[in-house]
């Protein structure tokens, strides 16, 4: 990749991103809202992470080559879930999670 | 001054970001260096655009042969989902200043905002820690790109799983929610929708769909149930 597109990547998808990020919190920041909104805003946190989890470990079609290893991810999941509940630790949810789904991939 | 207390109380909030970053980070690297991107540029990437999903996707999709302006439009639309955390976090930011809330908001990624959500919701927190937390990873992003690109192809992270130790960080934070009706709703909602984005090939937009779709059904699930109560 040359420096020319460098820059125009760097430039383009840096002020998209930045507008994302600062925009919806300062034309909110301040005001009074409606409780429909403080409503919609605090679902955001579960909708948010059960997207992110889906779309890490769900993929249509994922399935066609056989339960296993697909499973693996999932399985991994599972224990994370346990970890997660038991502990509420991040670290000890990423530790676990890599390790356990590094040994079932070994299987 | 409490800013030592307060650096040492958002450390202890970023550690499990931070060596999250390095173990993705360094792979972030590696790619960006196949793509011959140097040291500086990986660097001032980390530094002014900082998107762990944005910064695979340019060099994979350099690799894939792909135009530079859809390169630019893919990029853009996965990182929409930035918008939904702004909004998120605009009420904690209501008493803060207007520039410490500009660096914080301009350097939110998908775990710091996790991290920075639940620890607000608990209590006892403040936006210059919380900006403090996206420094701190932010920084061990950048380092760990770099270093992605002066060690090359010497190490080699199977990505899979170095990228799982982000998703176990999600589910921690999905599992640590409260466990009320409008919040399953909008969990379950959110991986359907996520779901049938990818099933359509849609999947540069299944994050931010996916939680829209979370929101809003839980939204109607609570005034339906409202209904019922009146």
């Amino acid at each position: 990749m040359s420096w020319e597109e460098f820059w125009i990547i760097l430039a383009t998808c840096g002020a998209t991103m930045l507008i994302c990020r600062v925009a919806p919190l300062f034309l909110l920041k301040g005001r009074d809202l409606p409780d429909g909104v403080i409503r919609a805003l605090n679902l955001i946190p579960p909708a948010a992470f059960a997207a992110l989890v889906a779309n890490d470990i769900l993929t249509p079609g994922m399935f066609s080559q056989g339960i296993w290893p697909a499973a693996a991810i999932i399985c991994a999941s599972l224990i994370v879930v346990v970890v997660a509940v038991k502990t509420k630790s991040l670290i000890w949810c990423a530790v676990s999670g890599v390790a356990s789904y590094a040994v079932l991939l070994l299987i | 001054m409490d800013f030592k207390a307060h650096m040492k109380d958002a450390f202890l909030a970023a550690y499990p970001i931070m060596l999250g970053y390095v173990a993705i980070g360094i792979p972030c690297g590696i790619l960006c260096d196949s793509i011959g991107l140097g040291a500086l540029q990986v660097f001032i990437l980390s530094a002014l655009f900082y998107s762990g999903a944005g910064q695979f996707m340019i060099p994979n999709m350099q690799l894939a042969g792909s135009p530079l302006a859809s390169i630019i439009a893919s990029v853009s639309l996965v990182n929409t989902r930035q918008m939904l955390y702004s909004a998120s976090l605009a009420p904690e930011c209501a008493h803060a200043g207007k520039l410490v809330s500009f660096f914080f908001a301009a350097t939110v990624t998908d775990e710091s905002y996790g991290v920075s959500i639940a620890k607000f919701k608990e209590g006892g927190w403040s936006v210059d820690r919380a900006l403090m937390v996206n420094l701190f990873s932010q920084t061990s992003w950048a380092l760990s790109n770099v270093a992605g690109v002066f060690v090359g192809s010497l190490l080699d992270i199977p990505l899979p799983i170095a990228s799982f130790a982000m998703t176990s960080i999600f589910i921690c934070l999905l599992f640590t929610q409260r466990l009320t009706a409008p919040n399953v709703i909008a969990a379950v909602a959110a991986v359907i929708g996520v779901y049938i984005c990818k099933a359509l090939g849609a999947s540069g937009a299944a994050i931010i769909v996916g939680a829209l779709l979370g929101v809003a059904c839980a939204l109607v699930a609570m005034r339906i149930a409202k209904g019922r109560r009146a």
